[in-house]
């Protein structure tokens, strides 16, 4: 074989090459950068919005009243004479805004004019706004009644929202007993079926059918699986719209995840470990139990974070199966048996999210409700993902392999 | 660290030795009974051969066995081609004390005398403490002494020539039968290819100290 | 001068029959007939894809692992029970029958652990008793020294050679009578290699040694007989120093000096 007679030239040169691979790096850099960012500003949005509910100015600076209690009607008190006045001020800018579109753009002059006042009156609107909001009155159920005395209504305006005010104590309670108990079953179950197909089962027609099912399921949008737990659970187990049924439904909705990756942490444990404990005695199941699953809990671990974020933010299958609008007694409050804790229904997070966005007339109360309630729901999520980070973390330290 | 086979390499030294021992010891009883004209050392000598020639079939046999199993390199194939080529040399070293035990039996046989006993006392003092030296320097791993011994050959072939030119000449021929003349040129030849046997085995023991195949 | 030990004093504690072996439709090994006596050393040789794996892993039954592979024909008997037998209960025969890997395996517990768990899926619970045969296995395998200072932790911060020397010794923990080697060094320098040849030199003579290598020169340095296998069948079965020395078979000849293929 002759030696190449190629010249031996390897030193840089300017060719288009080179910039085309400077561009693709720069590009692949600000499309995730973008992504983040748009990230970002949701969880900025919400949390600057939902702050708003969550804290308050004076120690101990949690709204401790918004985590604990149900959802309330709210009572606002606007003081009547600046809420009058911003009314004449508003109607004034609406007039205005309507000649101002009458003339259009014959009469620059004058439109620029009209423009001017417009600006003017909105500064004023803004000013009394600070005001009123300073002085305006707001009272949930709870302390509406515990007035000795309402306000008097010459001195303000009164009107009342639903939903607005109180907190989301029970739905935190309820979404997070959804969450646990779902996972915990979707775990059991996941992980027995992910055992059977890493470790028992046969390549063969009948495997590639097991597959196909998980792969379908976990396409299965989510209100179909709301509709059949309330078909199964709910109507022909007669078991009512019930806790029990909330966590089949989002078990099931759980499973294919868990599968997946469970099955995949079990794959990866190498053949060896398998062999060198049978080639020493060990019955398939103990090798497998001593060699196998505690290696792969981390897996399984993470499998279980990403089942918990498909899981608790979802609505559908909660809405007709374990999840109410309002409930006023605690989940462990007037229970006449045991048995009764699994029986009854919850409120949930999304599901209240849900009901404050759509249900209910849009303000700036309502808003604050909503933004409140997504910002908690983060946080919870959140919280229940880094505990099970951790809990992987610590289990990977003690079964390092 | 030592690997269980290199026992097999101290067995080949020891069985190197031995032989050795034996050509040497083989040898003296040649010359002794040649010197002394004892008949009883004589018969010894050439019984010694047989033992002599099967120890070489042996360590023959064990090198080739090492070779095979074992994949030697540096030192250790040095030491088996030393083995081979020095087995050799002391089996053909013996030979000569054998040829040098059976001439004098002959001419003890015929005379009952032997003839220059001065020069080839000499003479094989000389080859057998080169042969001795040798397998000292063998054991010793001394390269100097190695190179002393192969000086020492060349005193040998000259004492070999005055003998086969003093047994040659019309003096020495004075008896009509010349044979025990003839018989006691090649006694001394065969102490001169003793010599160059004790010269080759210090130059083996070079080359195994040294590993340069130019001293062979 | 070197002699190896008469083999007519030892008794046969393997022999195998007419064994023939497939993985599905493909067979793999071909009326197979050796007798394997007891406390030596036999070395399986071959080239790649001549079913000496294969035939190591049938003597404590490892193949059934996969799913397609069946015996067609023939036995194994083992200290006169066929192996094979429907009777017989293969967890069991792993146990006297023990096996050490190509590519070291120690599990990812500590050193003392690692040796313990033999026992410890029998059931042996005795602190004291584990603590005896955890020494005696770590010494037997002589990385006793090495390792006696730090017993508690993780065997996978060993050297590979160590950790092959800790899964003999842990395969020797369940006191096996026949020890199945497949390429133990071959993934191990050649100081480690050294301590692995002289251990199982030290081994033979309480238990018996199967190894597969297809380092020719390893196995002419520790097996007293050694099995020349080719594409299934048996090619010749004799003492080392007769295979290598003076082989019967012109296809050993040619593949013991290297001009095969």
């Amino acid at each position: 074989m002759q030696a190449s007679k190629q010249k031996f030239t390897i030193h840089k040169n300017d060719s288009q090459k080179r910039y085309f691979e400077r561009f693709l790096s720069a590009f692949f850099k600000v499309t995730t950068y973008l992504i983040i960012a748009l990230a970002g500003y949701i969880f900025v949005n919400i949390a600057y919005n939902g702050s708003k509910a969550l804290f308050i100015a004076e120690a101990p600076f949690i709204n401790i009243d918004f985590l604990t209690q149900k959802p309330q009607t709210l009572h606002v008190y606007e003081p009547k004479e600046i809420y009058d006045q911003i009314s004449q001020l508003k109607s004034a800018i609406l007039e205005l805004k309507t000649r101002r579109e009458a003339i259009g753009s014959s009469d620059a002059q004058a439109s620029r004019e009209i423009q001017n006042n417009i600006k003017v009156l909105e500064a004023q609107v803004q000013a009394l706004d600070q005001k009123r909001k300073a002085d305006r009155l707001l009272y949930s159920d709870q302390q509406h009644r515990a007035l000795a005395q309402e306000p008097d209504q010459s001195l303000y305006h009164y009107k009342n929202y639903a939903y607005s005010g109180g907190g989301v104590g029970p739905a935190i309670i309820g979404t997070c007993l959804l969450v646990l108990g779902s996972i915990t079953i979707a775990l059991i179950l996941g992980v027995l079926c992910a055992t059977y197909l890493s470790e028992y089962s046969k390549p063969g027609p009948m495997l590639q059918l097991i597959r196909l099912s998980i792969l379908n399921l976990s396409g299965v949008p989510s209100i179909v699986f709301g509709l059949f737990g309330f078909g199964l659970f709910v109507l022909l187990f007669d078991w009512g719209v019930s806790m029990l049924a909330g966590w089949l439904t989002l078990a099931i909705m759980a499973l294919p995840v868990i599968i997946t990756a469970s099955e995949e942490s079990m794959r990866a444990i190498p053949k060896g470990f398998r062999e060198g404990s049978l080639a020493l005695g060990a019955s398939k199941w103990t090798a497998i139990r001593t060699n196998v699953l505690p290696y792969a809990l981390p897996g399984i671990l993470t499998s279980s974070i990403m089942g918990i974020a498909r899981v608790a933010g979802e609505t559908a299958p909660i809405m007709f199966t374990a999840a109410y609008a309002l409930r006023d007694r605690l989940p462990w409050e007037g229970l006449e048996n045991g048995s009764d804790f699994f029986f009854q229904g919850v409120m949930a997070l999304p599901y209240h999210i849900y009901v404050v966005s759509s249900k209910i007339p849009q303000n700036e109360y309502t808003r604050n409700m909503q933004y409140g309630a997504a910002l908690v729901f983060l946080i919870i999520v959140g919280f229940f993902a880094l505990s099970s980070i951790l809990l992987r973390a610590k289990i990977r330290k003690r079964y390092k392999w | 660290m030592k690997r269980y086979f290199h026992d097999e390499l101290e067995q080949l030294r020891s069985s190197l030795i031995l032989i050795g021992e034996k050509a040497a010891h083989a040898g003296r009883l040649a010359i002794d009974g040649y010197l002394e004209n004892d008949l009883e050392k004589t018969e010894a000598a050439i019984a010694l051969d047989d033992e002599i020639d099967a120890l070489e079939v042996e360590i023959d046999r064990a090198c080739v066995r090492y070779i095979t199993l074992r994949s030697p390199v540096s030192t250790d194939v040095r030491l088996i081609f030393v083995a081979i080529k020095a087995s050799h040399d002391l089996e053909r070293a013996g030979d000569e004390a054998h040829n040098i035990a059976k001439r004098t039996r002959n001419i003890l046989l015929r005379d009952s005398k032997t003839l220059c006993t001065e020069s080839i006392a000499e003479m094989s003092q000389i080859a057998f403490s080169m042969m001795q030296d040798a397998i000292t320097c063998f054991l010793d791993e001394d390269c100097e002494m190695a190179k002393r011994i192969i000086a020492r050959d060349e005193e040998v072939d000259k004492i070999n020539k005055e003998n086969f030119l003093r047994l040659a000449s019309k003096d020495a021929s004075q008896n009509q039968d010349n044979s025990t003349q003839i018989e006691t040129i090649f006694i001394s030849k065969s102490i001169e290819r003793i010599a160059d046997h004790a010269k080759n085995l210090a130059e083996e023991v070079i080359y195994l100290l040294e590993g340069d195949l130019d001293s062979i | 001068m070197h002699t190896t030990e008469s083999s007519e004093t030892l008794n046969t504690i393997i022999e195998v029959k007419d064994f023939n072996f497939a993985y599905g439709e493909s067979q793999a090994l071909f009326d197979i007939d050796i007798d394997i006596k007891e406390k030596e050393v036999t070395a399986f040789i071959g080239p790649s894809g001549c079913g000496k794996s294969t035939f190591l892993r049938c003597f404590n039954r490892m193949n059934d692992l996969i799913d397609i592979a069946r015996i067609k024909s023939g036995s194994i008997n083992i200290n006169g029970i066929n192996i094979y037998d429907d009777s017989v209960d293969v967890i069991e025969l792993r146990k006297h029958v023990g096996m050490v890997f190509q590519k070291s395996n120690p599990f990812p517990k500590s050193i003392y652990e690692n040796i313990a768990y033999g026992l410890r899926i029998q059931g042996v619970k005795d602190k004291s008793k584990l603590d005896q045969v955890v020494e005696e296995c770590l010494r037997g395998a002589a990385i006793w020294d090495e390792v006696k200072d730090r017993l508690h932790d993780s065997a996978l911060g060993m050297s590979g050679g160590q950790q092959q020397r800790l899964c003999i010794a842990r395969a020797l923990a369940v006191k096996p009578k026949i020890l199945l080697m497949d390429e133990p060094c071959s993934a191990l320098d050649p100081i480690a290699t050294a301590k692995v040849e002289e251990l199982i030199h030290e081994l033979k003579k309480d238990y018996t040694i199967i190894i597969v290598t297809h380092n020719m020169q390893q196995a002419a340095r520790v097996s007293d007989k050694t099995a020349f296998f080719y594409l299934g069948k048996l090619i010749e079965f004799d003492q080392t120093d007769h295979i290598f020395m003076q082989p019967s078979n012109p296809q050993t000849e040619a593949y013991v000096s290297g001009r095969f293929g």
